[in-house]
């Protein structure tokens, strides 16, 4: 497949104060540089209150309003396929990001609470690809998505039963720079 | 005054041992994890200087223990006739008929001298039957240790009556949520004591493995807000950052003899296992499937990795060498297996698998036969880990109601709750024995 270890692209976000603390921290990372660089002092804004993260340290994740412009694609149980329904929503947000041109978008890939933590991160990340490889295919520049997973940590709905599992087993989409 | 976390316990040597002692002449028509029906007296320790109540502490801790071990029933105190003040503490001196009358088969006994902060503890173990000692043990220490020496003591009594070393002086980490939303990381002792809070970070914090030591952890937390490692160091709270690649850093778990450490992270989305050198830099890439490739565990002799991928279209476990090799899969029930844990004793995979909508505790052999059911018809059941000794288990169970730890014989005869109270607690990691 020719994958080389590592090649996550950021060159994109680093030109953004959306991201920009940790991307430059991370393409540090790779580097085995830690320390500052480009960008270091700005990451503490991060992706403001929009990401799921924030709203998890704010206590307010899963309180309402976490949909921004673009809607959550869902996924089956233990999948990162799209299917027909996750085709026609990314067409539609693929179509919004071209036409808001400035925008960045981080796609925050999620699983429900079932099964094994760390399984789940990994799914995470998939789901979060998946969404991002089907847009960059729609014609979306690949530099203006990041994508991070939380895996089972940051579900949007606490009862344990289908209808909320469906809910949480999630690509999000946290807009900036628009 | 600061004290250490880790307190030091000079083992002095075996007190005196009648020649003729081996292993305990069971008395008893079953014995073995889950019978809980080896009837054992832990008297408190009688005071010889100093007033301190660690006699009672010491007692209360090997019994909880025993209770942990699966094989004892520990008599309730209430019934002890002989006084600890007031009576011998040798084979000669110890009235045993007072405590063969009340049922018990073993007894344990012994002495706590206070001088300052110094403690000095003689604990003797008693088959009351034969009215003889089967082990004798001196620990000197702060009068804190006295956890480590009852933990110390209570893992001696497993080997007289095993003939193998007990697995309670020990640590367990685990992640949880009683102290507010956020998922912070915790240690403590088995008998459930000494419990410490290691993060503070208030985000998420998963994954945590020991050093072979006990003397640190790996974990991965987004404090930084990517899911990168860390490593903190147990003695001085001293926390770094292991490895921040783009994307996943998670599931690292150092090898048994420290110099290196299996790292799931992600390649253009995809988990894969990578081993890292003590630095943090790679040495090598283990894994380049299309699949998900994760939750790497170390054979105890370091050469072989079991771990999860999904490369055949479900989650399933994979042993594979370290130097290089295709590798085998071992589980073949079911679509849903994860959560590799390799026994220290080299023999067996504890692992999750999900059936009918639940996740039970597996263990099967390295080579993938006889699977065998830990838990069953209890709650979800997950986050397998290997006590020292290789004959127990910790998982989180949902049993309870919320996610509580549990340990379990392997096969899982015994089952005894760990954790209570409020929160969520998840992830445990069982340490190696401590030094």
């Amino acid at each position: 497949m020719g994958k080389r270890l590592l090649s996550v692209i950021v060159v994109g976000l680093l030109l953004t104060g959306v991201g920009a603390g940790c991307s430059a921290k991370k393409k540090k990372g790779a580097e085995g540089e830690p320390g500052a660089g480009a960008g270091a002092g700005v990451g503490e804004e991060g992706l403001g209150a929009g990401g799921s993260l924030d709203r998890y340290k704010s206590g307010t994740l899963g309180a309402g309003g976490e949909q921004g412009p673009l809607q959550d694609v869902r996924f089956p149980f233990d999948s990162s396929e799209l299917d027909d329904a996750a085709r026609s929503i990314l067409q539609d947000n693929g179509n919004w990001l071209k036409d808001h041109s400035n925008a960045k978008v981080e796609l925050e890939g999620h699983t429900d609470e079932r099964g094994t933590v760390e399984y789940n991160l990994a799914l995470g990340a998939k789901r979060a690809r998946s969404a991002k490889d089907y847009l960059v295919a729609l014609g979306v520049s690949a530099d203006r998505m990041s994508t991070i997973s939380y895996g089972e940590e940051l579900p949007i709905c606490q009862e344990h039963d289908e209808s909320c599992w469906q809910t949480n087993r999630r690509v999000h989409f946290v807009v900036s720079g628009d | 005054m600061a004290r250490i976390w880790w307190p030091m316990v000079v083992v002095l040597g075996t007190l005196a041992v009648v020649p003729q002692a081996g292993y305990a002449q069971v008395k008893v028509p079953i014995f073995g994890p889950g019978a809980r029906s080896y009837p054992v007296a832990v008297s408190p320790l009688k005071s010889v200087s100093g007033t301190s109540d660690v006699g009672s502490r010491f007692a209360d801790i090997v019994a909880a223990d025993l209770t942990l071990a699966g094989y004892f029933k520990v008599v309730d105190r209430a019934a002890y006739i002989e006084q600890p003040d007031t009576s011998g503490h040798t084979a000669e001196s110890i009235n045993f008929d007072s405590w063969s009358v009340i049922g018990a088969l073993a007894l344990v006994k012994g002495t706590a001298t206070v001088q300052g902060d110094d403690l000095t503890v003689e604990a003797r173990l008693f088959d009351v039957y034969q009215r003889r000692q089967l082990t004798g043990r001196r620990y000197h220490g702060a009068v804190g240790d006295v956890r480590r020496m009852a933990n110390k003591f209570a893992d001696e009594i497993m080997a007289q009556f095993t003939g193998e070393r007990g697995p309670f002086d020990s640590r367990i980490a685990f992640v949880s949520t009683r102290d507010g939303r956020f998922k912070e990381l915790y240690a403590m002792s088995l008998d459930g004591g000494d419990l410490r809070q290691l993060t503070h970070n208030q985000t998420i914090n998963v994954s945590p493995a020991w050093t072979a030591d006990a003397g640190a952890l790996y974990f991965t937390s987004y404090q930084r807000r990517n899911p990168d490692v860390y490593k903190i160091e147990l003695f001085s709270g001293r926390e770094s950052v292991f490895s921040q690649r783009p994307g996943l850093n998670i599931a690292a778990r150092p090898s048994p003899d420290g110099q290196a450490v299996a790292v799931t992270v992600e390649d253009e989305g995809n988990a894969d296992i990578v081993l890292l050198n003590p630095a943090g830099k790679l040495v090598r890439r283990l894994t380049d499937s299309w699949g998900i490739d994760v939750s790497p565990s170390w054979s105890p002799d370091g050469r072989q990795l079991a771990f999860c991928s999904n490369r055949t279209g479900s989650p399933q476990i994979y042993v594979m060498n370290i130097d290089g090799g295709a590798a085998r899969r071992v589980t073949f029930a079911g679509t849903y297996n994860t959560s590799p844990a390799w026994s220290p004793k080299g023999d067996r995979i504890a692992y999750v698998s999900r059936s009918e909508g639940r996740f039970n505790i597996f263990t099967v052999t390295t080579d993938g036969s006889d699977p065998r059911q830990v838990t069953q018809d209890m709650g979800n059941n997950e986050d397998p880990s290997w006590a020292p000794d290789g004959r127990y288990l910790v998982f989180s169970s949902s049993r309870a109601g919320g996610k509580k730890l549990f340990v379990a014989d392997a096969t899982g005869t015994s089952q005894v709750q760990l954790t209570r109270g409020g929160g969520d607690d998840t992830s445990p990691a069982w340490s190696r024995w401590l030094e």
